[in-house]
């Protein structure tokens, strides 16, 4: 392991991004980073909400129209090697607000999230558990230890 | 301005703040316009609409049992208190009885939920003032309410409890849950009595709370604010005490004096306890029986409407029903009312209280961004 991944390894900077769900995936993140219960802050992995400071990007909610601009200058304004979570329900398929076999299809949700940015992981649950959030996170550790 | 125009130090400066959708203090996406004059805030502006989904919309014409479980899913935080009343709008109409324990199990989970909204609106609060070791306590304070409802419902947030009729077989209360229930409240009324004591004898916290960003009886009646931050200000309104299914609960209401940061902050450490309260007696006094009444039949109804208090405030649910499918949904949530004061109560304060100031009234966009514009051509 080269000096460099070893101190990448050392230091994975997680912002989450919000993109219209219902809340609940957004604080089970929260939750999973910062609370004593699950402290994903022993293993080295930090809650920021900065792009210019962030390793890994979750994204949670289905993407809505007035989201989707933001989205992609976040995910841009995060420097190289980067990887993207996508986690819950809505972030992986639409969830119930799109309503995909519905009589109205929803002309509010852009998403889902790898429409619009390329997805690394994706973590499923509705809402997410913070377990499933903290093995998310491990499957997209070896693209930013890998890169050059 | 000219560069080498430098202001003098009569001249106040006048400059605009804008934050967000995305943005680091708030977790959620909304967008504040802060109009300031030398650090002090001379208007804001809260602009929502950015996660704007048109629940409403899709639960047009869907059948009611799916309508109801669509709006669990309008929030997050509260989603147990949003399925209740919606349940309760179709019982309404369709002049359902539901079985007394089923009422009683109701009661606990809308507790419980209340308890976790108001342990997360602490811990929030305490961060945005700067507390990280206070907000850490209250979210490791918030994981035993989280595993009661895991345990009753089967999921940690969506659990949908209430059904037409009753509640789902699965949250039976049997004597084991009942047991892991009264040691989980007894837990977290000690921590929040800790929690409390030392929260009030903390200068540095009391000096950034006291007085801050205050909202008057007069001013809070006339935003049409709901809920805990109305009491904060002093009016006695509290929508359980009037509703059917808290009769056989005694408790009290509790009302603050000031609605600044420091009594709208109490008013939610003191409602635990109350909450604990009607949790103790809904298990000293459960009745047996059945909890679901599957003998109703389906029929058309006018519009139905129904009012419960969220932990948030009042919330409102509204529909009709034709052919078992659900028609002109509107959902009222208590954010919605509360953004007025929201906007009110930074005016005049700095600008480093501002964000507290937002805070204090307990926003939830994400319930609040449902609303469509109708415009009448």
């Amino acid at each position: 392991m080269s000096l460099r991944s070893y101190s990448r390894a050392r230091a994975v900077h997680v912002m989450l991004v919000y993109t219209g769900g219902c809340n609940g995936c957004d604080i089970e993140i929260v939750n999973s980073i910062f609370s004593p219960k699950y402290d994903a802050e022993q293993y080295k992995l930090f809650l920021t909400w900065n792009p210019r400071e962030a390793d890994v990007l979750v994204v949670t909610g289905p993407v809505t129209k007035y989201n989707e601009k933001p989205l992609k200058e976040i995910y841009n304004a995060i420097p190289e090697p980067k990887a993207v979570i996508a986690a819950g329900a809505c972030a992986l398929m639409g969830g119930v607000y799109k309503n995909i076999n519905g009589d109205i299809p929803s002309e509010e949700i852009m998403g889902p999230v790898d429409k619009v940015i390329p997805v690394d992981a994706k973590v499923p649950g509705c809402a997410v558990r913070p377990e499933d959030i903290l093995s998310g996170a491990v499957a997209a550790l070896p693209k930013l230890l890998e890169a050059k | 301005m000219n560069s080498n125009q430098k202001p003098s130090r009569e001249e106040s400066i006048e400059a605009e703040i804008t934050m967000g959708p995305v943005h680091s203090a708030a977790i959620e996406p909304y967008r504040v316009r802060l109009f300031v004059e030398d650090e002090i805030v001379k208007d804001a502006e809260i602009t929502v609409g950015i996660n704007h989904r048109g629940v409403e919309r899709i639960m047009e014409g869907l059948p009611v049992e799916k309508a109801n479980s669509l709006t669990e899913k309008i929030c997050g935080i509260c989603s147990n208190i949003h399925l209740w009343n919606s349940v309760m709008v179709a019982e309404k109409g369709l002049q359902i009885e539901i079985p007394e324990r089923a009422n009683y199990i109701r009661i606990i989970m809308a507790e419980l939920e209340r308890i976790h909204s108001h342990l997360l609106y602490l811990a929030h609060g305490n961060e945005v003032l700067g507390h990280e070791t206070f907000s850490m306590r209250l979210f490791y304070i918030r994981e035993t309410v989280m595993e009661l409802l895991r345990m009753i419902g089967g999921n940690r947030v969506q659990y949908g409890v209430s059904v037409i009729g009753g509640v789902r077989p699965r949250c039976e209360l049997n004597e084991k849950r009942i047991k892991k229930i009264r040691e989980g409240i007894d837990f977290i009324e000690q921590k929040v009595s800790d929690f409390a004591n030392r929260f009030v004898a903390d200068p540095m916290i009391l000096s950034r709370i006291d007085g801050i960003c205050s909202i008057s009886k007069k001013d809070a009646l006339r935003l049409a604010v709901t809920g805990p931050s109305l009491r904060a200000t002093g009016v006695d309104l509290d929508l359980r005490r009037d509703m059917e299914c808290y009769q056989p609960f005694d408790f009290e209401v509790i009302t603050q004096e000031g609605g600044d940061i420091k009594a709208n902050l109490l008013m939610r450490v003191l409602e635990i306890p109350e909450s604990i309260k009607i949790i103790r007696q809904a298990l000293n006094n459960i009745p047996e029986g059945p909890i679901t009444d599957r003998t109703w039949k389906m029929q058309d109804t006018d519009i139905i409407k129904s009012y419960v208090e969220a932990p948030r405030g009042r919330l409102y649910h509204s529909y009709r029903l034709e052919d078992g499918r659900v028609r002109g949904s509107i959902v009222r949530t208590p954010s919605m009312s509360n953004i007025g004061a929201m906007q009110y109560a930074v005016i005049g304060h700095h600008i480093t209280d501002a964000q507290l100031g937002i805070v204090q009234c307990d926003p939830c966009f994400t319930c609040t961004d449902r609303a469509i514009q109708i415009i009448e051509i």
